[in-house]
Formats: structure tokens, C-alpha cells, sequence
């Protein structure tokens, strides 16, 4: 019998596998119960697959969306669905990125506490301000092109917009090409001159004469054999100069004393090769092609043209950066939420890079066609190839009442500060006149 | 009215599970406290007068350490001789020595001999004499142990889980479809007079143990209440079935008091195994893939279930034949006819839960964990075999780790049972709330799953951790049984529900391969629910507590003996 007995603890082997395999799955459901909960079959909170549950709101209350007794319903206006549509998202689930898909599981009201027990769903406030989405869609006017601004001090995110866009409530409304696409946070462009922002953080911390050096442009400049075009001729001038005046000789002077290696690396760790998180939400990961050393490919690479391409969200992580000595809260669009502070730059750059984009405004853009704001920006121009140029406008306001950063894009808009700057002027003037 | 009801429902939500872990730790600790009394029958006394105790009715005296009595000299065998006493005292000595001899007063064994108080037994050259224990010195010893369900009361701990069933059929008075609701509350009513009526003969039977039943009924609520959500129109059906299982726990475990009894059957019950095998193989219908369901004047039955109950009976053995090839040899013919019966039918799940309790029963009998791997591997090998002749296996293998891959095909199941089970929380959407339900084989394959939605993860882990205490209260009493026969099958029992839970609840939430077996007591399925309360006989002889179980007779008492 000592031996049956000795060799009956064989039944607690198979018992430890099956505690074993518990575990794996408690783990799974900890980490994954969320994605299990908004399924969705999932029919305690979706109907034929549908979200049945919740409602979506923006920082004032205001309802963007609602799900209830099988229902679904929109903002009350029109012009509130359109500015918000890529930021919401609709019930058929046509924008991947909108709040309806990305916080799904909170406005079914899942935790894993209580599963979605809770009956009625929940109400989920976006950081969203819809009144400033609105009149951002009313400056872009039609154009093609997106409004991105954040509090860079809290990492809310105030006014997110893209157009094209549609109304979510009226199914029959005929839809441009790349409606459901959110060119905020899903789309990639030529960045053109705003790259200089990323060139110079660069030049900054890895030439140390920088402030000693001037910059001779006389309209272009010859690399290997092929002729750099600039915007004017900007004579000789500083470094802060180069920079207000979008001096494409001497960025690519700059670009290539730091070659391509440099320029990768701070591409890259500035965020901008890279998917984000925003929240739940991926966002489109940029991309930035290393030219052979003394090419005009890595010339053209520092000034934003080649084939530079970045996220808009990825240049506002940046400008809120510089705006805060180098460290971003990093944004979110839920409301009383905070995604944690990631440091970007070191302070003194970041504060260098502040000045001068300060300085961009009051000795180059003009502080009238800004008034009563103290901006600290720069522009891009950014050819694409067919002619026409996208218009971008990104920056931020020095103001502790108003601590706004911004990137404003206006698709083949031409010259950024006559448009896109516009656009950024009139959404900024709301957002600081609506507090 | 109604809003008081929901008031209610929304608390008892809360309170369930509190019952459940209260019911759950009220068993654990019943079972694991106490001491582990050992029982002694006789004595072996040797010629330096050092006493050896007999702590079972199977003794193996031999070489080895483990034997019981271990003679640590070069001329006797690993197991030498097999000492056994039979439920009438009486003792045989059986010579397993091959060689060395065994002699009982100077005469040498053939086989076994009648063996009796004063004998000298001769193993090669040692001596040792036997004594026997009286029945008025064991009546004696018996008083002393400590007493089943002495510590922790069972009829209090019935009451807790009779509040978990009030509860239940609380939150069903609200979620219940009108059509049902009348059975529904008369179902769970039925329950609580049948548990309480098991109580009873317990306790006129002048026994005290009753945790495993408890666990057992505690299992058997969760499966009623998955009856009154998913099939309520069956929920007649089940507790007759129920009540069907409970009947067949006593009567077989009242078979299984005399060994000499179940030694007689074992030849007929193999038999009978292969006959119902080949019947199935014959008459049977396939439903989902799997041809193992018979029909016979109306009743569908799964003779598989059956098989399992029987697959023990046959597996286990007593002391004296362990050690024989030609016994091993029979029982592994026996296993591969069953195991490769159902593989053919196409119902993998059972035949793996066979697999495994055969590599449970071969371990215990051999004590050879080679023998266990040769088994595994060529199992292995036979199931590459199988997954090369039938694609609808293998592609059960290829969606395995893959289902949000494959939604709306092959991981439809899976993916259904984890988003309703991740939305059930902790606590569930309350009984009958859920919507698993309406998908295929959820009452049965996917169970825990409906579970989790209904009950909540804490009911359902608690339902798992029921199975586990189980396990652990059988491997507790191994140490303190009288018969290997008994040790044998309760831990071959266990292992198949353990394995048949695992297969059950890690397929259906793609941890393990979806193989669709039930997941005891629980899941739908009349052969189940029966041959599991049977297989709960195996387990209850295995109790040797003084008053735990009714399948192990008491001790006569000091007057009785005396008389």
C-alpha cells in the first residue's frame, strides 16, 4: 500500500496543470478582457454587431454620440457631426480610429471588476471641445486638410477635424474620396519646411559653433551637380534668421554637415518614424529615407522634401514638447485622463527652439495677422510634386491662460503662412475667446 | 414589487459568489482537518521482537523501501509476499517472491494460504510472526479517531448552499422566461428536498461525512442553472436525471463495500465495456462530427459515459494482482480497444480523457514513469496518424491559438465563450441573463464560459477549484485506505473528471485544442451527469475517515464483537 499511496500523488500533477492553465488564463483575461468584452457578438453590448450601449460626449457636455434601446443617434447639429466625424466615428465602424471603436469598452462600461454588468452603458467624455471642432472646419473651408490643437500643458486634445468629411446621420450624403480617413492621426504628408523644426533640434545639440556661424544664401546652392532651390535670397544671415526666414541653403548646409546617421536618429527619436498611442489609438507611423553622405537627396531630406513624410499628430507631440522645456504630457482625448509625460528634447534645446520660433512670428510672420496672441510657430511649404504645395501652420501660444499647441494643415493650400497660418489664426482667436 | 425583486436579484448577484467560496472553503476544510488516524489490523512481529503495524487490509512485505514491511536483506525480493484481509477478518498470505520462497509455519506457500493469528511466516530465511487484530481491540482503536464532519457541521454548510440555490432561484424569478418560471423555482425546489434527503440517509446510516456529495451538489446547482437558461424546457428532465445519478452513487457505492463483490464483476464489466463499444460503432448517430450517441426507445444515451464508470472498475486492482504481467497486460489490451473504439467514432475528447486515466491507472499499477512515457509517445504517434486521416481533427489543431484569426469560422465558438465570459466580470450578468446561450453547444462544450457571463469568474473558478479540492482530499486519504482497489479507482476517477474539466474549459477558451467533452456535473447531458455521480462512488470509498463514508463499514462496536 506505501506504494499505491506514494504514487497516488500523480492525480495532483493533472491538478497543477489545471491550476497552471487558470492562471494563463486569468492573465489573458486581465489583459485581454477588454478586446473579449467589445467583440462585436459580444450581445450584452453590441446589437447585430453593433454598439447598443453608451454615449459619447464632448468636454461640455454636449452629445456626439448615443447608443440606447436600439438607437443610435448623433449631435443634435449637423455642423458639430461633420466637425467631429473622424474623431467619433460612426456606428458601422467606418473611421477605425474614432472613439465609437477606440473606447468601445468604456462606453460599454467594461472593467473587469463587474464585466459590462452595468446596466444602460456609460457616458464617456472626450477632451474634444465641438464648438472649437466646428469652427476650425468652418476656417478650413471646405479645403481639403486638418486642425489638430491641444493643451500642452494637461496633453488635452481640444480640436481634432479632417476634411473631407461627412454626416454621420445622413447615410444617402455622397462621399469624397478618403472621407473616413482622419488626416490627423492616420494620414502621412510631405512635411516641407516645419521638418526644419526636427533639422534644427539636430543642428542645436551637434554643431557647437551654431551660434557663431552665419548662413550666405543666394537663391540655391549646387550639391553634387544638382542645383537646391530656395524660397528667396536671404543674403547672409544667423541661424535664428535661417530659420524665420526657411532658409532652404542653408538647412541643407546644416543637413548635410550632419548627415544622414544624425538625421535619422532624431527623425526617429522625436517620435516621428514611429506609430503613437493615443490612448488606444494607433497612429500612422511617419517615414524618413537616409541619403548617401554629400547627396542631394540628404540635402533635401533636412529641408522636408524627398521622401520626408510625417504624421500630424507626431509634429504636435513636438511643438507641445517645445513648449514645455522638452517634456510632453502626451495627449489624450478622454477627458480626466492622463497617458503619462515623455521627454523629448533636452530643455535647453527645447528653449532655444522656442525663442527662435518666437522670434519666426514677430520678425517674419507679423504679429498682426496674429493679434493678441503671443505665438511662437513655424510654416511649411511643402511641394508635392504636381505644382501645388500643402500649406502648414504648427506652433504654440506662450500663454499660461491658454497653453495651446497646434498643427494646421491645408492640403496643396500653397504658401503656409497665407493659408494654413489663416486657418491657425482663426481656430486659435476662438479657442482663446470661448474660455 | 418588481423593483424590490430587481433590488434583490442586483444584490444576490453580489452575494452568490460569497457563498460559493463559503460552501467551497467549508468542504476544503472539513476534509483536509482532522488527523490522519491510521487503522491498525494486525501485527508483524519479528524475532527481535521489533512490532511491524498493518495499516491496511493490502500489505507488501519485501526488500524495497516502500514496501509496508520492509525486510532489508539481499535474499528478499523487492515485493516479497502480499499480505490482504477480507471484509470478514480474515487474512491470506500470497507468495509473489518468484524464487526466494515464502513459507507459512515451515511450509512453503503455493500461491496463497489462509493466514492466521500466531502463524510464522518464513520470506527466504526471515522470520516474522503474524498476529491478528481482534475486532473487540479494533472497536477499541476506533473510538479514539477522530470523527468525520466533527469539526466543521455539514448540515450547516448544506444550509449555505441551500442559500445559494434561494438565491438563484431569486434572480431567475426575475431573468426566467414566464413560460418557465414555475418550473424553474419548482426544479431548484426539487434539488434542495433531494440534497436535504441524501443528508438524511447520511445521517440514519450513522455517517457524518459529506463534503464530497456537498461539492457535488454545489456542481450540480451550477448545472441546473445553466439548464433553466439554456434548455428550460429540459429542466424535468434534469433533475429526474439528477435524481437518477444520485440513486446510482448510492447503489454502486453500496456494491463497491465488498471487494469480493466488485472482484467477481470485473471480467462481466469489460465485457460489457466492449460490447456497448461495438454497439456504438455499429447503431450510432453522429452529431457534431462525432459518432457516439445511441438511441434506444427514445432515449439517446452516450454509452461512452457509461464505458468510463466501468473503464475503472476494471482498471483498479487489488495488491495481489498488481504485480502480475498477465493482469497489466490485459488491462493495457483492455485500455487500447476502448481508447481506439472511441478515436474511431471520431470522439477525440473522450478518448484522451480515456488516455489519460488509463496513464493514471498504469502509474499507480506499475509505478514506472518509462512505462508512462512509452505510453505517451506512442500515443502521440498514433495521433499524428489520426490528425493525417481526419481532416476535421486536424483543422481543430490548426485553429488552436488562432481564433480572433477566424471569427466568423472556425474560432466562432472560442471567441464567442471569451467575450462572454470577459463580460460577465467577476460577478457575472446574473442567472439567465446572458447570451451564450443562443450559440451552439454552449450548455455543453463551452459551459464555463456561460458560467463566467451568468455566474461570474469567481462561481466558475470556484466550480473548478470543487473538482481540484476533490482531487486532493483523495490523494490525502491514499495514505490511510485499506485496499489499493480503492485508492486506485478514486484517483482514476478524479483524474478523468480533472482531465475531462481541463479539456473543457481550456478548449473553449483556445488554451488547449477544441475537443468538446463536458465539463462534470455541470455541463448538459443525461449519461454525464449519471456516470460522473457514479464515478463520485469511487471517490467516497476511497473515505476511510471513521463515520466519513457510507461504502466503508463501521467498525462492529467492543460489545457487538465481544457477543
Amino acid at each position: 500500500m506505501n506504494k499505491v499511496k506514494r504514487r497516488a500523488m500523480s492525480a495532483l500533477l493533472v491538478a497543477a496543470l489545471i491550476l497552471c492553465g487558470l492562471g494563463v488564463y486569468i492573465v489573458r483575461y486581465v489583459r485581454h478582457g477588454a478586446e473579449w468584452a467589445t467583440f462585436a457578438a459580444n450581445s450584452s453590448v453590441y446589437i447585430s454587431g453593433v454598439l447598443a450601449t453608451g454615449t459619447l460626449t464632448d468636454r461640455n457636455g454636449v452629445v456626439l454620440a448615443r447608443a440606447a434601446d436600439g438607437e443610435h443617434t448623433y449631435a443634435d447639429d449637423a455642423a458639430v457631426r461633420r466637425a467631429c466625424y473622424h474623431a467619433v466615428g460612426d456606428y458601422a465602424g467606418n473611421v477605425g480610429t474614432g472613439a465609437l471603436v477606440a473606447f468601445s469598452s468604456q462606453l460599454a462600461g467594461y472593467n473587469p471588476i463587474t464585466g459590462t454588468y452595468a446596466s444602460g452603458g456609460h457616458e464617456v467624455a472626450l477632451t474634444l471641445d465641438s464648438a472649437l471642432c466646428v469652427a476650425a472646419q468652418e476656417a478650413l473651408n471646405g479645403q481639403k486638410g486638418m486642425v489638430l490643437l491641444s493643451n500642452y500643458k494637461t496633453g488635452e486634445i481640444l480640436c481634432m477635424t479632417s476634411n473631407p468629411t461627412t454626416d454621420p446621420a445622413d447615410e444617402s450624403a455622397a462621399l469624397a474620396d478618403g472621407t473616413y480617413l482622419n488626416r490627423c492621426i492616420n494620414s502621412t504628408f510631405t512635411p516641407g519646411s516645419i521638418f526644419k523644426l526636427i533639422t534644427a533640434a539636430a543642428a542645436i545639440e551637434n554643431l557647437p559653433d551654431l551660434d557663431s556661424r552665419t548662413f550666405t544664401c543666394s537663391g540655391s546652392i549646387d550639391v553634387a551637380g544638382v542645383t537646391v532651390t530656395c524660397s528667396g535670397v536671404h543674403g547672409t544671415q544667423n541661424f535664428e534668421d535661417a530659420l524665420a526666414n526657411s532658409c532652404n541653403v542653408a538647412f541643407a548646409q546644416i543637413a548635410l554637415e550632419l548627415g544622414g546617421d544624425t538625421l535619422e536618429r532624431y527623425v526617429s527619436d522625436l517620435g516621428f518614424t514611429d506609430a503613437q498611442k493615443l490612448d488606444s489609438i494607433t497612429t500612422a507611423a511617419g517615414s524618413f529615407t537616409k541619403d548617401a553622405a554629400g547627396t542631394p537627396g540628404l540635402a533635401w531630406s533636412g529641408i522636408g522634401q524627398f521622401e520626408d513624410l510625417i504624421c500630424p499628430y507626431s509634429m504636435l507631440r513636438l511643438v507641445s514638447a517645445i513648449a514645455q522645456g522638452g517634456a510632453l504630457p502626451e495627449p489624450t482625448l478622454l477627458l480626466d485622463n492622463t497617458n503619462g509625460t515623455t521627454t523629448l528634447l533636452r530643455a535647453a534645446t527645447a528653449d532655444k527652439l522656442r525663442d527662435m520660433m518666437s522670434y519666426n512670428v514677430y520678425s517674419h510672420y507679423g504679429t498682426d495677422n496674429f493679434p493678441g496672441l503671443n505665438l511662437c510657430a513655424k510654416t511649411g511649404t511643402a511641394e508635392v510634386g504636381d505644382g501645388t504645395s500643402h500649406s502648414w501652420f504648427t506652433g504654440f501660444l506662450l500663454d499660461d491662460a491658454h497653453p495651446y499647441a497646434f498643427v494646421v494643415l491645408v492640403e496643396n493650400g500653397g504658401g503656409g503662412l497665407s493659408v494654413a497660418g489663416r486657418v491657425a489664426n482663426a481656430v486659435l482667436q476662438r479657442a482663446v475667446s470661448s474660455e | 414589487m418588481e423593483d424590490l425583486l430587481a433590488t434583490c436579484a442586483h444584490v444576490a448577484h453580489f452575494l452568490l459568489p460569497l457563498l460559493a467560496l463559503i460552501v467551497l472553503l467549508r468542504c476544503v476544510r472539513s476534509m483536509l482537518s482532522g488527523r490522519a488516524d491510521p487503522e491498525t489490523w494486525g501485527y508483524l512481529v519479528t524475532p527481535e521482537g521489533q512490532v511491524r503495524p498493518l495499516l491496511h487490509w493490502e500489505c507488501i512485505i519485501g526488500r524495497s523501501r516502500s514496501a509496508d514491511v520492509t525486510l532489508p536483506f539481499s535474499d528478499v525480493a523487492g515485493v516479497h509476499a502480499v499480505l490482504m484481509r477480507n471484509d470478514r477478518g480474515e487474512w491470506r498470505i500470497h507468495d509473489l517472491s518468484r524464487g526466494g520462497g515464502v513459507f507459512l509455519n515451515g511450509k512453503r506457500v503455493e500461491g496463497t494460504e489462509p493466514l492466521v493469528d500466531g502463524d510464522i511466516i518464513r520470506c527466504t530465511t526471515h522470520m516474522l510472526k503474524f498476529a491478528a487484530n481482534t475486532d473487540a481491540h479494533r472497536a477499541i482503536q476506533e473510538k479514539r479517531r477522530a470523527v468525520a464532519g466533527w469539526r466543521v457541521s455539514p448540515a450547516a454548510t448544506l444550509f449555505f448552499l441551500t442559500l445559494l440555490q434561494l438565491l438563484l432561484v431569486l434572480e431567475f424569478l426575475l431573468s426566467a422566461d414566464p413560460a418557465y418560471r414555475f418550473n424553474t423555482i419548482l426544479a431548484f425546489f426539487a434539488l434542495i428536498l433531494i440534497e436535504w434527503l441524501c443528508y438524511l440517509l447520511m445521517r440514519t446510516m450513522d455517517r457524518s461525512g459529506f463534503e464530497v456529495e456537498t461539492l457535488a451538489f454545489f456542481l450540480c446547482t451550477l448545472g441546473l442553472s445553466v439548464c433553466a437558461t439554456a434548455t428550460p424546457a429540459e429542466l424535468t428532465r434534469q433533475v429526474v436525471l439528477l435524481l437518477a445519478g444520485v440513486v446510482l452513487f448510492f447503489l454502486f457505492g453500496w456494491w463497491l463495500r465488498d471487494l469480493s463483490h466488485v472482484k467477481a464483476l470485473r471480467w462481466p464489466a469489460a465485457l460489457m465495456s466492449l460490447a456497448l463499444l461495438a454497439l456504438n460503432l455499429v447503431a450510432a448517430q453522429e452529431i457534431f462530427g462525432a459518432r457516439n450517441w445511441i438511441t434506444i426507445a427514445g432515449f439517446s444515451l452516450q454509452p461512452s459515459e457509461l464505458i468510463k464508470v466501468a473503464f475503472i472498475y476494471v482498471g483498479a486492482t487489488t495488491l495481489d494482482r498488481m504485480f502480475r504481467s498477465r493482469s497489466i497486460l490485459l488491462f493495457i489490451a483492455f485500455s487500447a480497444v476502448c481508447v481506439g473504439g472511441l478515436a474511431l467514432m471520431g470522439d477525440m475528447g473522450a478518448a484522451l480523457v480515456f488516455f489519460a486515466t488509463f496513464l493514471v491507472i498504469a502509474f499507480l499499477r506499475s509505478g514506472s514513469i518509462a512505462t508512462v512515457l512509452l505510453a505517451v509517445t506512442s500515443a502521440v504517434m498514433a495521433g499524428m496518424l489520426v490528425l493525417s486521416v481526419k481532416p476535421y481533427v486536424a483543422q481543430r489543431f490548426q485553429t488552436w491559438g488562432h481564433v480572433w484569426q477566424d471569427v466568423n469560422g472556425a474560432g466562432y465558438q472560442q471567441t464567442r465563450a471569451m467575450s462572454a465570459a470577459a463580460s460577465g466580470g467577476l460577478f457575472g450578468q446574473g442567472a439567465g441573463s446572458g447570451w451564450l446561450k443562443n450559440i451552439v453547444a454552449a450548455n455543453t462544450d463551452m459551459v464555463w464560459a456561460m458560467l463566467c457571463e451568468e455566474l461570474g469568474l469567481i462561481v466558475a473558478v470556484i466550480a473548478i477549484l470543487a473538482i481540484i479540492a476533490l482531487a486532493i482530499f483523495t490523494v490525502k486519504n491514499a495514505a490511510r485506505n485499506r485496499s489499493s482497489y480503492y485508492v486506485i479507482a478514486a484517483c482514476a476517477a478524479v483524474t478523468m473528471m480533472m482531465v475531462q474539466m481541463g479539456l473543457n474549459v481550456f478548449g473553449s477558451l483556445d488554451i488547449l485544442p477544441f475537443t468538446g467533452v463536458t465539463f462534470p456535473f455541470v455541463s448538459r447531458g443525461g449519461s454525464s451527469l449519471i456516470s460522473c455521480w457514479m464515478l463520485l462512488s469511487y471517490i467516497k470509498a476511497a473515505d476511510t475517515r471513521r463515520g466519513g463514508s457510507f461504502i466503508v463499514k463501521a467498525a462492529k462496536s467492543g460489545k457487538e464483537a465481544a457477543a
